[in-house]
């Protein structure tokens, strides 16, 4: 399954039609309904879509973090181990040794009435048999690998006396005390200001580079996707939609999803004033997901096929995705759009 | 009050100051915060200006501090010709009739329990509009400019509303007395990027056929380019640069607006080039204890021993374009001394 | 960062929770303010549809009657006074109290603890350390001379207990406003041009309107038990006009002997501050889960 421009050096993860429910206020809800995607040891994989699209509650599934009310059905397999169904105490394990996760707000991430050297020891003992000292000296070689100035003095303040990009150093300091080999990125540079994503991107793919770690990023920024993913994931009502290496959805974008988040973004090349283009209407609400594809009542492709559910498909070597009208469409490069929102 | 026409200035800031003290241990008042410090910058008639800023620059609180809430603590804000700084309570009232101001977050700017024509309404009813037919009739007629059909969505309450919808009956609420100029304090930064570019359609729109000013605040550099004319970059509550929109996306004279364009993830539409953002170096430095001279030297890569001791001023380096820097960069006249590497 | 666009429940139809919990949650609501309104009621009506003989002027033959004598459904008092009818009269003093304290209470401390608030600055400070001063005074001392000069009575007792009330109400009240203050909603009206008054009436009323209600119920039940204390004491409705609290007071006495005569009036005191502040629970979990 892997996309054309895989890395060499082996498969880690493997996501098959992962599908995911869990009770909400009495309604079922269909948080994922149908992803699948494959993730080399040392990868960076993007994985977008707004809110409600389901990649947060995927991404979840592989750390165990579900409500009780969860039920997953499909596979997801780390390297070899399925983790689906995966009994608690086994993920207890996993999570944070194998498997780790930064998410959006570091400041909550953080306890603010414990120093934040504690917190990475507290972690890195979790996870190891090091004793205080030990730990301590662990703690502070972490915190100056994410580059945190003045790591031994930082090691005794509290997250408070810190910023915001600061912060998000520590957590990621916290989340590699167990030395994973996965590290899910969660909306973690959303809360940021843009020259501290900047500062914070660099921090993540140095320690792909240096820890041979790989990443799930996960993220509403398509644009975030394509300066720095190897491969990108597309989600829309919980399912994915399109799949392939950044630079095939970049330089073709197939699903009208996928071409309307795009041209969404405001973009600096385009002069000001001008229309965005926009479609009309809502994601369907999880917990009331039509029959067919759930895109078709704002797609400008839809036909009649479309009330039966497109497949996840090949269509071109390395890149997939889940639409009946989407092949015979050219691949939209760049935008071609007019004053008036109007696509030619 | 009659409207700015095009070419004059309708609102003039003047070296306006914001402090705001933080309570130390015991609630003692301790240190204070230079939330803006000396800025100066013009809205003309039928103009967008937008100020983009990251955390810690102090856009909001500029924005707070033009509407007087609250009041900053020096400075001049002209509007329409009358300094609002000057006036007591009512007449600030009255002066404020052509200002509004559209807020980020679309549940919080709306009382949870009125109805849409009653929160769309107010306006009108402060500032005196009878009789209530006409008021209805006015609110009618908003909420089909911004795109809501009044007999569907006229009695529902803001959480029977989403956040795109919410943005919406702000926005009606906020032209409802037909201002001169509208301040947007991120008004689509918690919405998704679909919704994101329905209401920025909306605010364009609206800017073309109502002919009206906008103040946009944004920390999106992209997004306050589409929208605007001229945009005007702060760091730690200074003006680092103004200008024409294109301009400053072209040729950036400050060394943080180079840095802010250069952080900036995506692609290039045209190339189809990868963009990777080269990180800028440093933390940001804290409002209570800003760096002295200029704020922006302990980051700068081209900084120098006069910025420290000396702070820049902002100064029109060359027509349209004022930058607030000593070795302003791309400078095409040479009237500057260049930047040294 | 981004808000969900998704389509709101509310107009799509569905029903927001299972229906099981939505019957218990107006469960919780119905059956306390049912075992309320019976209690008020059966205070103020039924002496007046039932045969229920006088409170006061008892024949002494007929004291300590035992429960379902002929005429007496719960017994008589040491002064032949029917138990029954002395609850009933006393229920009707006890809420008296209790809702007056609440009315002065909600108007004075909530409309000042809200003007306090919104205004801040000079105007806060003073008001809220002039109640401040009320909180530090030693309870029983105020409520002792202000019983003393007035004498013990209706009114009494409701201006004592206001005392507590007031600066009590003031304090939710200002942190309810102090926290919508922040709102944006708040300057939008500002920007909007409405006068003060409106806005503490149109926005800030029916916002912190909730917490006060659900404070406002759950100090009834407190009221009532404090005006028992100050029955108690002989400082609050006198003898022999009945109350709970002093029924509780003089059966106190004879305790071992004739345990009934303090068990009813307390039955009678428990229903209904279990009741109120049920219904106090009950509501504030309906607001706050909005």
């Amino acid at each position: 399954m892997t996309p054309a421009a895989a890395l060499q050096s082996g498969l880690l993860l493997e996501v098959r039609d992962l599908r995911v429910t869990f009770t909400r206020g009495g309604r079922r809800v269909h948080a994922v309904n149908g992803l699948s995607y494959d993730l080399d040891e040392g990868e960076l994989l993007a994985i977008i879509g707004e809110s409600g699209s389901g990649k947060t509650v995927g991404a979840r599934t592989l750390m165990g973090l579900l409500p009780p009310s969860a039920r997953v059905s499909g596979s997801a397999r780390f390297d070899g181990t399925e983790l689906v169904g995966m009994p608690e105490p086994q993920i207890r394990h996993w999570r944070g040794s194998e498997i780790a996760m930064v998410f959006q707000d570091p400041t909550r991430s953080l306890n603010p009435t414990m120093r934040i050297g504690r917190q990475i020891t507290e972690a890195i003992r979790q996870h190891s048999e090091l004793d205080r000292d030990a730990a301590k000296e662990r703690a502070i070689e972490l915190l100056k690998l994410v580059h945190l100035p003045a790591a031994e003095r930082r090691f005794y303040e509290y997250p408070h006396q810190m910023s915001g990009g600061m912060r998000q150093r520590v957590v990621i300091a916290i989340a590699l005390a167990g030395e994973p080999r996965l590290l899910i990125a969660d909306e973690a540079t959303s809360a940021l200001d843009v020259t501290t994503q900047a500062q914070i991107m660099a921090l993540l793919l140095e320690l792909q580079e240096r820890l041979g770690m790989a990443i799930i990023l996960i993220s509403h920024d398509l644009g975030l996707a394509a300066s720095y993913a190897q491969n990108v994931v597309v989600m829309y009502a919980g399912r994915a939609v399109e799949y392939a290496t950044a630079r095939q959805l970049f330089a073709g974008v197939r699903m009208p999803y996928t071409r309307a988040l795009l041209g969404a973004i405001p973009q600096l090349e385009r002069p000001s004033h001008g229309q965005l283009p926009v479609i009309t209407g809502q994601p369907p609400d999880p917990a009331a997901l039509p029959e067919g594809c759930p895109f078709r009542p704002r797609c400008d492709l839809a036909t009649d096929k479309c009330a039966e559910s497109p497949p996840f498909l090949e269509h071109e070597p390395g890149h997939w995705w889940a639409c009946w009208n989407a092949a015979a469409v050219p691949a939209v490069v760049g935008d071609d759009v007019d004053d008036d929102g109007v696509r030619s | 009050m009659t409207r700015a026409t095009n070419g004059g200035s309708l609102l003039e800031v003047r070296d306006l100051v914001q402090e705001f003290a933080v309570r130390g241990p015991g609630g003692v008042k301790g240190a204070v915060v230079h939330a803006v410090s000396d800025v100066s910058f013009e809205v003309g008639g039928g103009e967008t200006l937008g100020i983009v800023g990251e955390t810690g620059s102090g856009k909001t609180t500029l924005a707070r501090s033009v509407i007087q809430a609250p009041r900053p603590k020096a400075g001049e804000v002209r509007f329409l010709g009358t300094d609002l700084m000057r006036l007591g309570r009512r007449s600030l009232t009255q002066a404020r009739r052509q200002m509004q101001m559209v807020y980020q977050d679309p549940f919080g700017s709306l009382n949870p329990r009125w109805r849409v024509t009653q929160l769309v309404e107010e306006p009108l009813v402060g500032y005196g509009v009878k009789p209530a037919s006409a008021r209805r009739a006015r609110v009618n007629e908003l909420l089909d400019l911004v795109g809501l059909d009044p007999s569907v969505y006229g009695k529902r309450r803001p959480h029977e509303l989403s956040g795109g919808q919410c943005q919406r009956v702000a926005i009606a609420r906020a032209i409802a007395l037909n201002p001169a100029l509208v301040i947007c304090d991120e008004p689509v930064a918690a919405l998704d990027v679909l919704i994101q570019a329905q209401v920025l359609n909306l605010f364009e729109r609206l800017r073309a056929e109502l002919g009206l000013s906008y103040l946009f605040i944004s920390h999106d550099l992209a997004l306050v380019k589409q929208v605007s004319d001229r945009v005007a970059v702060m760091y730690l509550g200074q003006l680092a640069e103004i200008g024409p929109s294109e301009e400053l996306y072209r040729r950036p004279m400050h060394p943080y607006t180079s840095a802010l364009l250069d952080s900036i993830p995506g692609l290039d539409p045209a190339t189809g080039e990868v963009r990777r953002p080269v990180p800028l170096a440093g933390e940001p430095p804290s409002p209570i204890e800003p760096p002295s001279g200029c704020r922006f030297r302990t980051r700068c890569p081209f900084a120098q021993q006069r910025c420290a001791t000396e702070t820049p001023a902002l100064r029109e380096i060359e027509p349209g374009r004022q930058v607030a820097c000593h070795f302003p960069l791309n400078v095409v006249a040479d009237s500057v001394p260049a930047a040294a590497t | 960062m981004a808000i969900a666009e998704a389509t709101p429940s509310v107009v799509a139809g569905a029903p927001l929770e299972p229906p099981a919990r939505t019957w218990l949650r107006r469960l919780g609501i119905i059956v306390p303010a049912a075992l309320i309104a019976l209690v008020v009621l059966a205070c103020f009506l039924g002496p007046l549809v039932l045969p229920i003989p006088e409170p006061t002027g008892g024949n002494i033959l007929e004291a300590y009657l035992p429960a379902f004598s002929p005429g007496h459904i719960l017994g008589t008092d040491p002064n032949g006074n029917d138990i029954l009818s002395r609850i009933l009269y006393g229920g009707r003093n006890s809420l008296i109290v209790a809702v007056g304290v609440t009315v002065v209470g909600q108007t004075i401390g909530g409309t000042f603890g809200a003007l306090s608030a919104y205004f801040g600055g000079a105007a806060d400070t003073l008001i809220m350390r002039v109640f401040d001063v009320f909180i530090a005074f030693p309870a029983l001392v105020l409520i002792i001379a202000v019983a003393q000069s007035l004498g013990p009575s209706v009114t009494t007792a409701i201006l004592a207990l206001s005392f507590f009330g007031i600066p009590a109400v003031a304090r939710v009240s200002r942190a309810a406003t102090l926290s919508l203050r922040e709102q944006p909603f708040m300057t939008a009206a500002k920007l909007c041009g409405t006068p003060w008054w409106r806005v503490l009436l149109r926005h800030i009323a029916p916002n912190i309107a909730p917490q006060l209600i659900t404070f406002a119920m759950l100090g009834m039940g407190l009221i009532i038990v404090l005006e028992g204390a100050l029955s108690f004491l002989g400082l609050g409705i006198p003898p022999p006009a009945p109350s709970w609290g002093n029924m509780i007071a003089e059966g106190q006495a004879s305790l071992s002997a004739t345990p009934m005569l303090v068990i009813w009036p307390s039955l009678a005191l428990f229903i209904t501050v279990l009741s109120f502040n049920l219904l106090g629970e009950s509501l504030r979990s309906l607001w706050s889960a909005r």
